[in-house]
């Protein structure tokens, strides 16, 4: 007795009633979802020269074997016509031929064959066949091919598997959204920018399906990194509401850059929907023209006064949660809120707690002009090899930083 | 102020459009290649005007299924070779692809034997130019900078203009024109079959429908933007049709009434004589060779992408070679092959040309029966499925091109 068995192997064998008697033909096989390696529940029938698909609990027939499938006695009688409930999957129409997304390499392979553990008389998904070797089987090809290779070079091609729960199907009926929201979880377990390649992959259909699936902090991610066409109609088909909450978990910077690409119309919607301290920071950035400093400036950084004690910023730095490299420095102002001067976090550390911010700073900063070109800030950071810059406006008042993490995001936007 | 608003939309549509042209207007030029700058010159110094009339039911036919290709590729997001592997499973697709890579090797031969001819007429052994395109070519897709070249291509392809100035300097008999267009002039002589379903073959290529739908796929047209593409796929079909056009009536003005029968590139130069003069064979050389290489570049790639896009394997030119095999290597081997037929010595460079696109034709139809069952399904094209008139024309055009091939291999074999 086999332990495994390919779909590929049992698909079109002949179905008998007890008797012996042909009732059709195994034309696919009913998968329900939820476990780890999903059971078979019922194998579909196709009944010769009749269109329509017939099922079977998996349970009324006999122990597989090599020949035809038999059914146990007065089977027969309890044959139903298919139905597929929003946590099953059939192997032929859903999944063999189609795409889906290995979470484990996190790319998008399409489906050459199905392979099945038998336990007892069940039958369980377990691997799928992304493999020359499904290719060949299917094709019947697969012998030949085998001895040859076996005769030539003393090779078998290898087999390529990947156990199901890698495996995200992507919905066959797209209507049904249910279907999607039980097993898409995988896919959050996959890098935001895996996730983006995945998803420029994707026809559009299954593009804004497997995006509504994902939570917001993984959405804003994700979209921050696909193709601007493909932003805009990733959010086009996206409610204006999870949009606009999508929005509210990008940078203020990510989210400029992200509105200045779409049409006038849908930008002021998608702010109009926005918190307003929020719509604030993101409104001053897409004032500035693309190419300046000003455009790719984040908000996310920390200014005192001259006067702040080291035991003042350490507080302040454990208030935020920016990203580290926005918070490397904190920057010194005088009581006209120009900026005078920078210390680094280092010193937070290092220095003695009752000391000044202006005892300790660097009065010699290297800031940049809102209205600079990018390229001199480039040229700054490649001289310097700061982690951050300070943005000031024609007053010298500090509005905001570019970290170096946003610099390399534009250059790379550039190549 | 309502001019104004009434001005920006008509601008807005304009660079909307803009901005999606370029799938059908690109298709249609790469499709003017060397295959087809052969017959259309063979079919006007064989059979003078008696062959126009053909060409605008071809047109018809060329709008239509070019039409479908693009409208499969902005509902579906999807290439067709993905779309028969979900559709038809993996036997059909492999036996299909097989058929597709045969015939797109054979006009892959062609245009470098139209390369080949080309540099023949500046005295280039074919055993210098053959080889160095070859690798040109290969080198141009591989280092990605194809793009950057395409527009070159683009633009040297008005070259097409000087069959038009040509053909009116050489003061055809429009009276006959006319006549031949109203009463069309049909005989069953094996010659002539097989140069129509040539000129048939070479203006709807069935590797055409490939690229055009992966293009649309690739620039991310949605369905709601597709009457822009729409427009655009008609405009490259009439520019395909007109120039095929001049050049057989530029071909039947010149050379037919001289009596020439095109053979090699210089006999097919002469028709460019009223324009250019004794430069018509530079004019010609140049014109054939941007012909062949901007194919050349295109049908190998195209050809890569639509069997790795079926059988779900790594394809893309920014991936490296270890990460898509197969894909380099059908890529690689095609144009290796493709150059290496060419390089057999004494091989006929126009009937090679010419032959391919004999069999473009031929397998056209079986490509055309795939479409149409895709296109009508309802499934995957939802409200876009095909108009009843699109289906007559569609059916129409495979059983006339069914018959023909009949036709012709019938009188092939009595003779």
């Amino acid at each position: 007795m086999k332990q495994f068995v390919f779909f590929s192997e049992i698909h079109g064998r002949a179905v008998l009633d007890t008797q012996g008697r042909p009732i059709g033909r195994l034309d696919d096989l009913k998968v329900r979802l939820g476990e780890l390696f999903p059971k078979v529940t019922s194998v579909v029938l196709k009944k010769d020269r009749r269109p329509k698909h017939w099922a079977l609990a998996w349970d009324e027939t006999e122990a597989l074997n090599e020949g035809p499938i038999k059914l146990k006695p007065g089977a027969e009688d309890r044959i139903t016509t298919l139905e597929v409930g929003a946590a099953e999957l059939l192997l032929r129409a859903d999944l063999l031929d189609k795409q889906v997304v290995d979470t484990f390499d996190a790319k998008i392979e399409r489906v050459n064959d199905v392979h099945l553990l038998i336990v007892d008389h069940e039958l369980r998904l377990v691997h799928i066949d992304f493999g020359l070797r499904g290719l060949l089987r299917r094709l019947g090809w697969l012998k030949p091919v085998d001895s040859f290779t076996n005769w030539l070079f003393a090779y078998s091609l290898p087999e390529k598997l990947i156990s199901w729960k890698y495996i995200q199907p992507l919905a066959a009926d797209l209507k049904s959204r249910l279907k999607l929201n039980v097993t898409m979880r995988k896919l959050h377990e996959i890098h935001p920018s895996d996730l983006a390649d995945i998803l420029e992959e994707l026809d559009q259909a299954h593009r804004s399906s497997v995006f509504q699936s994902l939570d917001l902090e993984t959405a804003a991610e994700t979209l921050q990194e696909v193709d601007p066409k493909i932003q805009l109609s990733l959010i086009e088909s996206t409610t204006e509401e999870r949009a606009s909450d999508i929005l509210e978990q990008m940078e203020p910077d990510e989210a400029r850059d992200f509105l200045a690409e779409l049409p006038e119309e849908k930008k002021l919607k998608l702010m109009g929907n926005l918190g307003q301290s929020r719509r604030e920071d993101v409104e001053e950035l897409l004032r500035y023209k693309e190419g300046t400093a000003g455009s790719i400036m984040t908000k996310d950084f920390i200014a005192l006064p001259r006067d702040a004690t080291i035991s003042l910023a350490v507080d302040a730095f454990k208030k935020v949660f920016h990203p580290l490299e926005s918070v490397a420095y904190i920057y010194v102002t005088d009581d006209a809120e120009h900026l005078v001067g920078v210390i680094t976090v280092r010193h937070l550390v290092t220095c003695d707690r009752q000391e000044t911010l202006g005892g300790l700073m660097n009065p010699h900063v290297i800031r940049v002009n809102i209205e600079d070109d990018i390229d001199r800030v480039a040229d700054i950071f490649n001289k310097y090899k700061f982690l951050a810059l300070p943005i000031v406006d024609t007053d010298n008042i500090i509005q905001g930083i570019i970290t170096l993490q946003d610099i390399v995001e534009d250059r790379a936007k550039e190549l | 102020m309502a001019i104004r608003t009434i001005l920006k939309q008509r601008w807005k549509g304009l660079l909307l459009f803009l901005a999606v042209a370029g799938p059908g207007i690109i298709t249609s030029n790469v499709d003017n290649d060397a295959g087809g700058i052969a017959t259309y010159s063979m079919a006007g110094s064989f059979y003078g005007y008696s062959l126009l009339w053909s060409l605008l039911p071809i047109m018809v036919a060329l709008i239509i299924i070019q039409e479908m290709s693009a409208r499969m590729g902005a509902v579906t997001n999807k290439g067709l070779s993905d779309l028969i592997r979900e559709h038809f499973g993996v036997k059909v697709t492999v036996y299909l692809l097989i058929g597709v890579v045969l015939t797109n090797f054979g006009n892959v031969i062609a245009e470098f034997a139209g390369i080949a001819s080309s540099l023949g007429i500046f005295h280039v052994s074919k055993y210098a130019s053959v080889p160095i395109s070859a690798l040109l070519v290969w080198l141009l897709v591989v280092k990605g900078s194809y793009r950057s070249v395409e527009k070159i291509f683009l633009y040297a392809c008005l070259f097409y203009v000087t069959y038009v100035v040509s053909g009116l300097l050489a003061r055809p008999d429009w009276g006959e024109i006319g006549r031949s267009l109203v009463r069309p002039h049909f005989d069953l002589s094996s010659g002539h079959l097989g140069m129509i379903i040539g000129l048939v073959g070479t203006t709807i290529a069935p590797w055409m429908q490939f690229y055009l739908q992966a293009s649309v796929v690739e620039k991310n047209i949605l369905a709601k933007d597709y009457k822009h593409s729409r427009l655009d796929v008609i405009i490259g079909s009439f520019i395909v049709t007109i120039i095929a056009g001049f050049i057989v009536l530029t071909c039947g003005a010149t050379l037919f009434k001289a009596g020439v029968r095109v053979e090699t590139a210089a006999d097919a130069a002469l028709a460019l004589k009223p324009l250019a003069g004794k430069y018509c064979s530079a004019l010609f050389a140049f014109g054939l060779l941007n012909a062949s290489l901007f194919a050349a570049s295109i049908l190998p790639l195209s050809t890569a992408f639509l069997v790795c896009e079926g059988l779900g394997w790594e394809d893309g030119v920014n991936k490296k070679f270890s990460e898509a095999p197969q894909f380099y290597g059908l890529y690689s081997l095609l144009i290796l092959f493709g150059a290496g037929v060419v390089l057999l010595p004494r091989i006929p460079l126009f009937s090679v040309m010419y032959v391919s696109q004999i069999i473009n034709g031929i397998v056209l139809p079986v490509i055309l029966i795939f479409m149409l069952i895709l296109v009508n399904n309802k499934k995957l094209m939802g409200r876009y499925t095909n108009k009843r008139g699109y289906n007559i024309i569609s059916y129409v055009t495979v059983a006339v091109l069914g018959i023909l091939t009949i036709a012709y291999i019938f009188t092939l074999i009595v003779h």
